[in-house]
């Protein structure tokens, strides 16, 4: 998928994450990472959102998160509605989006 | 015979919710596409629903999920996602006649079939929310094999009424109707939402009427009320005493070969007996009632 | 359903009532209400007022939450419900100010500080990166020489007077930067006043010209500057807007000058220069100070050369008279498109 605008998801409240995305202007992938508990789980959010990221076939863009304790499967949906928000599409592929 | 006593209401689009409820032990959790969700967080709240069936924690429990009608943009979405994700039952707001009810199963068949699941596995429950609907009761209850249950929802049903939520007689002929239809259809009755989290003895008394009018079970939006629910429905001692010698009977009827099976010089038949095991099972799953 | 409130969205003027309740609830938090503000988001108990938000194009003002919500899951409800309205909007990067003590709060938001007036102001804003990625960018555009200068003008429109500002800046310096303020509220649109400012400076060696930004002189960095007609001048958005100069774009292309004309008509941007030699100079702070060069105006016929004139003159039709004070490129594009009246 190719993020063609810029899109949010998520909240920012307990157990949940902001993602923010925005098309790229370098055609690379840009991830910052920010939470409270980016110690213990930095590297554990980065390995989900790449996941994700990638079995959406998003190779460029930048992609913020706002961690607020949030599993990995809030992480997955929120990272999914973000960048599905910022392709400006609706085309839900249930293979790449499992 | 799974007890649906308790079904808790999750809005679908609170992660913090969906990532913590199934520390609760209700019988059912049902995630909420429909009206708890706003329109701007139907595509989010999907896809954490999507996510949350899949988890293991979620396993062990059964699960439902409201989904939006068929006919607005988002219904068929949402069941594409959830059938797929492994959902137990779907369950179908403003069910008004049973033409519903077969569109929903034709849909759920096709996404099965796409996705590989076992045909007839995802199960699914009616909310009835409208005069229609009450007066469709029994064409709706009997509409399909995978109907296990059919709710009443009393918001929409009061506004569709022209009334409003009151001390219950508002609802009374909806309950019954409900009612008799789930039974006529052998399948599950639902009662309403108590709204009001902190009326605990205005809760017990709805439990104690819908219980005693042979509700299943009630849709609950506050864990608090899992327990009280629970207990309301938990048989007594006597109850559980009766029910035991009842099984004991019907066990040596059988083993004695005996067509017929006899307590205290009368016969008992098979509605008792189910009767009785229905007790033992609520008895088994929250004790006696306190 | 669940979830004790209710969140929902008004626009300031529309309901005097609720309204006023606004004004009172916010007063009751020692705030102002403050103008400019596009939307509330309001969260209410029942029918009790507890929080409130507001949204000016991209900058949140006016937050208040009762006090014994604080530190609730209302904060980060209300500012997820903000940042979701304002995206709606089409606008992803938001700014806010803070005293000192609200900053812990608004990082729990994500929300990151820019910078700070020493005990008074924190300008905030709603990503970890933004304004990094902005000076890298700067920096791929440095150029060496031990002094080079930088103007910052609106130009609205452009005038010789900036041509002289900018040939006597350059000839001063091994290089100039020239920044045109792309907040897009004066009379002359950026995309006119840039081109302008490209057209007019043409010739001038050693000189880059670059676009604006959200961080200069902007309605989130300094939203006094757009008001100067109301005579509105205020202390600590000049501060904000100098510091952001300072510590992150000075450094960032190497930026040792900067060079303004002296401002005989509006007082709003002579206090600018004032503020300027203060915050950029002799202000405490880690970054580098830069020095601030006043460059005494050319004149017309003894009378400085200022775009506010042009404009007036525009408002009665003079343009004959508008032809000695700008560049030829300029006044074409006044004739096709912003002339008014018939006298020439």
């Amino acid at each position: 998928m190719k993020i063609i605008k810029q899109a949010i998801a998520g909240t920012l409240e307990s157990s949940d994450l902001m993602v923010k995305v925005a098309p790229s202007d370098n055609d690379s992938l840009d991830l910052v990472i920010s939470s409270e508990v980016i110690k213990q789980f930095g590297q554990q959010i980065r390995l989900v959102v790449l996941d994700t990221l990638a079995k959406l076939d998003v190779s460029a863009g930048s992609v913020i998160i706002e961690d607020k304790g949030a599993l990995d499967c809030a992480i997955r949906a929120r990272v999914q509605t973000a960048v599905l928000r910022g392709a400006g599409s609706d085309e839900l592929n249930w293979e790449q989006l499992s | 015979m799974k007890l649906r006593r308790s079904m808790l209401f999750l809005p679908g689009a609170n992660a913090a919710m969906l990532s913590t409820a199934f520390v609760y032990k209700p019988d059912s959790i049902m995630f909420d596409l429909e009206d708890a969700v706003s329109l701007r967080e139907k595509d989010s709240a999907r896809l954490l629903v999507f996510h949350a069936l899949r988890h293991p924690v979620y396993r062990e429990i059964e699960t439902v999920v409201r989904i939006n009608p068929l006919n607005t943009p988002f219904g068929l979405k949402d069941l594409e996602a959830v059938v797929r994700a492994g959902v137990d039952v779907v369950r179908l707001p403003k069910t008004d006649c049973a033409a519903d009810v077969h569109e929903l199963e034709a849909q759920v068949e096709r996404i099965e079939r796409a996705c590989g699941r076992e045909i007839g596995s995802t199960q699914l429950m009616a909310a009835i929310e409208s005069a229609s609907g009450v007066v469709n009761a029994l064409a709706i209850a009997t509409a399909s094999k995978r109907l296990i249950g059919i709710a009443l929802a009393g918001f929409d049903y009061c506004v569709d009424m022209q009334t409003e939520r009151g001390d219950g007689s508002e609802l009374f002929y909806a309950r019954c109707a409900v009612l008799h239809a789930a039974r006529a259809a052998g399948i599950d009755a639902f009662d309403v939402v108590f709204s009001d989290v902190n009326d605990e003895a205005g809760f017990l008394r709805e439990v104690e009427l819908i219980r005693r009018l042979g509700f299943n079970g009630k849709s609950l939006i506050n864990p608090r009320q899992i327990e009280l629910l629970h207990n309301a429905y938990a048989p007594s001692e006597e109850d559980v005493d009766y029910a035991r010698r009842v099984i004991a009977a019907a066990e040596a009827a059988e083993r004695s070969g005996l067509g017929v099976i006899a307590l205290n010089g009368k016969m008992i038949d098979a509605p008792i007996v189910n009767q009785a095991q229905r007790t033992l099972q609520r008895a088994l799953a929250s004790g006696t009632r306190q | 359903m669940s979830g004790e409130f209710d969140f929902y969205t008004v626009v300031p003027g529309e309901d005097q009532a609720e309204t006023a309740e606004i004004q009172q609830f916010l007063s009751q938090c020692d705030l102002e209400m403050e103008g400019n503000i596009d939307l509330f988001v309001l969260a209410r108990e029942q029918r009790r007022l507890i929080a409130c938000a507001g949204l000016s194009t991209n900058i949140i003002k006016c937050v208040a939450i009762r006090p014994e919500y604080r530190g609730g899951a209302i904060s980060l409800q209300l500012i997820s419900e903000i940042v979701q309205l304002a995206a709606e909007r089409g606008d992803f990067h938001l700014f806010l100010y803070t005293r000192p003590s609200g900053e812990a709060f608004f990082s729990g938001c994500g929300f990151y500080p820019l910078v700070e007036v020493p005990e008074r102001i924190v300008l905030m804003e709603s990503s970890p990166v933004a304004i990094q990625r902005y000076c890298q960018r700067l920096r791929q555009l440095r150029q060496p020489g031990a002094k080079i200068g930088c103007i910052v003008m609106n130009a609205n429109p452009f005038t010789l007077g900036h041509r002289y500002l900018a040939e006597q800046a350059a000839a001063a310096c091994d290089w100039l930067h020239v920044f045109v303020v792309s907040e897009d509220v004066s009379l002359f649109h950026y995309a006119d006043r840039f081109r302008l400012v490209s057209q007019g400076l043409s010739g001038i060696g050693h000189l880059t010209l670059h676009h604006g930004s959200e961080y200069m002189i902007s309605r989130a960095t300094f939203p006094g500057y757009f008001l100067k007609e109301k005579g509105i001048v205020d202390h600590c958005h000049t501060a904000i807007d100098l510091l952001l100069f300072r510590q992150y774009f000075a450094p960032a292309l190497g930026i040792t000058h900067r060079f303004v004309g002296t401002e005989p008509f509006c007082q709003v941007t002579e206090k600018y220069n004032q503020d300027m030699k203060y915050w950029l100079q002799h202000a405490p702070s880690t970054a580098p100070a830069v020095a601030v060069v006043e460059v005494e105006r050319c004149t017309q016929q003894g009378i400085p050369i200022s775009a506010s004139e042009v404009r007036r003159l525009l408002a009665v039709g003079a343009l004959s008279q508008i032809k000695p004070l700008v560049p030829p490129s300029t006044l074409q594009l006044l004739v096709s498109d912003y002339a008014t009246g018939t006298h020439g």
